[in-house]
């Protein structure tokens, strides 16, 4: 029934068709940031292109309405990249001692950090934002790194996965007179690979995309990341809604490319997290 | 000797989480409560003790109690459209021989859209001349103001955000339809088992447990949306999308009345802990009841 070819030729036609309606905002996006001006949102596929929206914003705006667009677009990379890599690190440092080590106080860290993560966060948004305020971070990088640097699902996954790695892997290199910063790096990570993707695949995407956190310990046009500058400009400038969507081009093209450069290795991670 | 030895060492690999979990999460867990008993407003150099006013305060406030609501509304909309999406998702692409990886793939992107593009993708679709308008204007003689009116507003958010996770969730549901022994299928089939019976009996039952993940995980997206409803409705019209999110961060950062919003904070989180095992314990329990789990 379901072998028939008829029937699959079916199914790929659904499938495909699914497929378009859901991808289609992205194409809505590209093509109204190729669109001419008078064209931005009037008709599904716009009848004239021009490359004005992107002009537009790599030139900086026009008018007095000048922002750091390209700047702001580098603020996301090192924001991004510098709290994703101190995640990573973080996590899986902390995830090998609650996984492959023994000491008094791990299972007291093991339920702290359990705990932790089903603890509804918006309580500690206010008294979090006031730390950075007190200890002079506020309006910097570290102001939007720091208090992103240690992800407790990172934890959560990679101790799950360190679990099913065989200790007899670590005992054995134990006896060759490794030590842990060596059992990690050179025996545990390396046996990691496909979890190391989708955990950063996710931290990544969702670091890129933070709104609430980046747009509140910020205030200089120069600090901000790309997904503030262009959530500022989405509410009193509708009149620009052509640059909009290029900036939105330039903020979601880089996160699809990555994601796909490591597509493959991230399903094969996902089938262990989905068990 | 060994256990002594990785001793020092371990709390040295977990110093990470203490450092963290103490600066980002006892300190200000404690500072949210001792915020809440007062009237700070963010910027004065003197404030004062109020006991519990703010909470007294916080419940009779329509904005808060809107909130509530809008939580479980934004719930019942959000969770079934994400839900059915995924599982037709997950139904179309499981049995397809080749290429099923890269659907897979392909229906996971959305979930890598910042919520700022895709209100701004939906907010000029839905623009009073944008073509689907003109089209239902024209054609229908329906004049939708979409983003100000209270039901379709609260619609349209969920839509977007089901947009979003429809991948994702897709994702886990395939995995639970290729862990089902297709014999059973066989089985049933020698035994004349309607289409419909196979799936409520057999399919259903078995997909319980990547249901039941992908129905906790949108039960707690439900509780966390911030930034489609900021940028699309400022949680207006009316309060009708005015989520938990949005308040706290309108009464902290906008009226900078920050000693109520920690109150107001504390309160969201209360209610979110309590309905998320509720809501757990409901569903387990009606997994049980139907012998599914």
């Amino acid at each position: 029934m379901v072998g028939s070819s008829k029937g699959l030729v079916f199914r790929y036609i659904i499938a495909f068709a699914l497929l378009s309606v859901m991808v289609f905002p992205y194409l809505y996006m590209v093509l109204n940031s190729f669109a001419s001006w008078d064209q931005v949102d009037k008709s599904i596929i716009p009848s004239s292109f021009s490359f004005r929206s992107y002009e537009w914003l790599f030139t900086g705006g026009e008018g007095g309405m000048s922002r750091p667009w390209i700047r702001s677009f580098f603020n996301s990379v090192i924001v991004s990249s510098a709290s994703t890599a101190l995640m990573m690190v973080s996590g899986a440092m902390v995830a090998f001692a609650l996984a492959k080590m023994k000491f008094k106080g791990r299972d007291f860290i093991n339920n702290a950090v359990l705990f932790q993560m089903f603890f509804p966060a918006i309580i500690l948004l206010i008294p979090t934002f006031l730390i950075v305020q007190n200890v002079g971070m506020y309006d910097s990088y570290l102001a939007m790194i720091l208090p992103k640097a240690l992800s407790l699902w990172a934890v959560f996954m990679y101790t799950n996965f360190f679990r099913a790695i065989p200790d007899t892997f670590i005992e054995s290199a134990r006896l060759d007179g490794a030590n842990n910063l060596q059992i990690l790096l050179k025996i545990v990570l390396p046996m990691s690979k496909s979890i190391t993707t989708v955990i950063f695949l996710f931290l990544f995407m969702e670091r890129w995309t933070e709104l609430l956190w980046d747009m509140i310990v910020v205030r200089s046009d120069h600090m901000l990341t790309l997904n503030v500058l262009l959530s500022q400009m989405f509410g009193p400038y509708g009149g620009y809604p052509g640059p909009l969507y290029a900036a939105s081009v330039i903020l979601t093209v880089p996160i699809i490319i990555l994601f796909l450069c490591f597509a493959k290795q991230f399903k094969e991670g996902m089938q262990f997290t989905l068990k | 000797m060994m256990k002594k030895r990785f001793n020092g060492t371990g709390w040295l690999f977990a110093s990470p989480y203490l450092f963290y979990g103490v600066i980002f999460f006892i300190i200000p867990l404690i500072w949210s409560f001792y915020l809440a008993l007062t009237d700070w407003n963010l910027i004065a150099p003197v404030y004062e003790f109020i006991a519990f006013d703010n909470f007294i305060e916080a419940v009779q406030n329509p904005g808060v109690q809107a909130a509530f609501f809008v939580t479980f509304k934004f719930m019942g909309a959000f969770v079934p459209m994400v839900i059915v999406s995924s599982l037709i998702v997950a139904l179309v692409v499981h049995g397809l021989p080749r290429f099923k990886g890269l659907f897979l793939i392909g229906f996971f992107l959305p979930y890598l859209a910042s919520g700022v593009v895709s209100s701004l993708i939906v907010k000029g679709l839905l623009s009073y001349n944008s073509s689907i308008n003109v089209v239902l204007r024209e054609s229908f003689g329906l004049d939708i103001d979409w983003l100000n009116s209270p039901l379709s507003a609260l619609l349209v958010v969920a839509a977007i955000i089901a947009w979003k996770f429809t991948g994702y969730y897709a994702l886990i549901l395939t995995a639970g339809f290729e862990g089902i022994n297709k014999e059973i299928y066989e089985a049933a089939a020698i035994d004349g088992v309607s289409a419909a019976q196979r799936f409520f009996r057999i399919t259903l039952p078995l997909l319980y447990p990547a249901l039941f993940t992908t129905l906790i995980l949108s039960i707690g997206v439900s509780f966390g949306i911030f930034t489609e409803v900021y940028q699309l409705t400022g949680g207006g019209p009316n309060y009708a999308t005015n989520t938990w999110q949005m308040e706290i961060f309108n009464q902290a950062f906008t009226n900078l009345n920050a000693g109520y919003a920690s109150a107001v904070a504390i309160i969201a989180s209360i209610v979110t802990f309590v309905a998320i095992i509720m809501i757990r314990k409901i569903l387990e329990a009606w997994g049980k009841r139907n012998g599914w789990v």
